[in-house]
C-alpha cells in the first residue's frame, strides 16, 4: 500500500472535467514576462530569467535581445488553487493537469520546479472545445 | 413577491433614505445608520417579512466611504431573507447594538468590533472574540499592514530578464538600482516593523 494511497478514487474512475490538481507549464510558451509571479496571490511562483543578446542577422540590422528561463518554480504548499496564473498568462503557458497525488511527508518537496512542471504538462488533458487540440501541447 | 414585501417593511421603517441593491441576487437593503435597530425590529416583527432566524453579522471596508455593515437575516417561515447594510465612519464609528432584537449578534458583534474597531453601543460584553490579548490594529481592515509580507521577499519585484542574484548584487544591471515595483497594500522597504 502506498502513502498515499487513501487519497485516490476508490472507483477508479476518471478525475471530473477541469479539476484542479496540479499546475503544468508549457516552457516554450513562457516568456518571463512575471506577470503570473506578480498576479499569484500566494507568491508562490518563483521566476528567474537572464537576457541573451543575438547578434543581427543582416548587414546592418539590430540586435535582438530575448529572455531566457532559469529558474520556474511553483510551491505547492502554499498554492490555493485559484488558476488566477493560468488566467493572467498572455502566451498560454500554463495549464491545469488533473493529477493530484503528490502529497508526501516533506514540505519542501511540495515546491516543483521546472522539470517537474513540464512532467505535469504531459497529463494535461486536451481542451474539450478543441478537438484538434492536445498535439499543440 | 417576497423581496417586495421585505423592502416595503424597511421603507416603513426607515422611510425615503433607504435604498436597494440586488447584485449577485441577493436583496440588499441599505440603511443609515440611526435607524439601524428600528429597520432591524420592523424586519424581524412585521408579518410580511417575519425574519426571526439571525444567519450573521459582519463589516467591510469600504475604503473612502467608510466601514459597511451587513446583517442578514431569514424567515424560515417565508423561506426569504435580507440583507441589511449601513455605512459607519472610519474613526470612531459606531453602531446600536443588534443583540437586542437577535440574541445570536453577541458574538457576531464581538468579532466585528476587534477586526474592524467598530464599537456596538449596547453590547452587553463587548471584547474581543478571537484575538489575543494586547493585539493592535483591527486586521480586517485594508490599512493592516501583514507581517509576513513585509518579512519575505515578493517574487514578482523582479523584471522580466532578472533573477534574485541581480537583485542582492549593488553592482547589477542599472535597471537592478531604478525604483522597484511594490505589490499593493506592502509598505515600502524599511518603513514599517519593529526597528520603526
Amino acid at each position: 500500500m502506498t502513502p498515499n494511497a487513501g487519497l485516490s478514487e476508490p472507483s477508479g474512475a476518471p478525475p471530473p472535467p477541469r479539476s484542479r490538481g496540479v499546475i503544468g507549464l508549457h516552457e516554450a510558451n513562457c516568456t518571463s514576462c512575471m506577470l503570473c509571479a506578480r498576479e499569484c496571490p500566494d507568491w508562490c511562483i518563483y521566476i528567474d530569467s537572464h537576457t541573451e543578446t543575438q547578434p543581427a542577422t543582416t548587414e546592418g540590422g539590430r540586435d535582438r535581445t530575448r529572455h531566457v528561463l532559469d529558474r520556474f518554480a511553483i510551491d505547492f504548499s502554499l498554492c490555493m488553487y485559484c488558476g488566477i496564473c493560468i488566467e493572467a498568462c498572455p502566451f498560454d503557458a500554463l495549464f491545469w493537469s488533473p493529477e493530484f497525488d503528490y502529497a508526501g511527508p516533506d514540505l519542501l518537496a511540495l515546491t516543483h520546479e521546472r522539470d517537474q512542471l513540464r512532467e505535469w504538462m504531459t497529463t494535461v488533458p486536451p481542451r474539450p472545445d478543441d478537438p484538434a487540440d492536445g498535439e499543440a501541447h | 413577491m417576497s423581496a417586495v414585501e421585505l423592502l416595503a417593511v424597511a421603507t416603513d421603517a426607515a422611510g425615503d433614505s433607504t435604498s436597494v441593491d440586488t447584485s449577485f441576487g441577493c436583496l440588499t437593503i441599505d440603511v443609515p445608520p440611526e435607524r439601524w435597530v428600528v429597520v432591524a425590529t420592523a424586519i424581524r416583527d412585521d408579518p410580511r417579512s417575519d425574519c426571526g432566524f439571525f444567519d450573521w453579522l459582519s463589516a467591510y471596508d469600504d475604503r473612502d466611504a467608510g466601514l459597511a455593515v451587513a446583517v442578514h437575516v431569514w424567515s424560515v417561515g417565508h423561506k426569504h431573507g435580507v440583507i441589511l447594510r449601513t455605512q459607519v465612519a472610519r474613526t470612531g464609528g459606531w453602531l446600536p447594538s443588534l443583540t437586542t432584537v437577535w440574541r445570536g449578534a453577541d458574538w457576531h458583534e464581538r468579532e466585528t468590533f476587534e477586526m474592524f474597531g467598530i464599537r456596538f453601543e449596547g453590547h452587553p460584553d463587548l471584547r474581543p472574540l478571537l484575538l489575543p490579548d494586547g493585539f493592535e490594529g483591527h486586521p480586517l481592515r485594508k490599512e493592516f499592514v501583514l507581517a509576513s509580507r513585509v518579512a519575505k521577499a515578493w517574487p514578482g519585484q523582479k523584471e522580466p530578464g532578472e533573477s534574485d542574484a541581480d537583485l542582492s548584487s549593488a553592482d547589477g544591471p542599472s535597471r537592478a538600482r531604478r525604483r522597484r515595483l511594490r505589490p499593493p497594500g506592502v509598505p515600502e522597504s524599511g518603513a514599517w516593523g519593529p526597528d520603526q
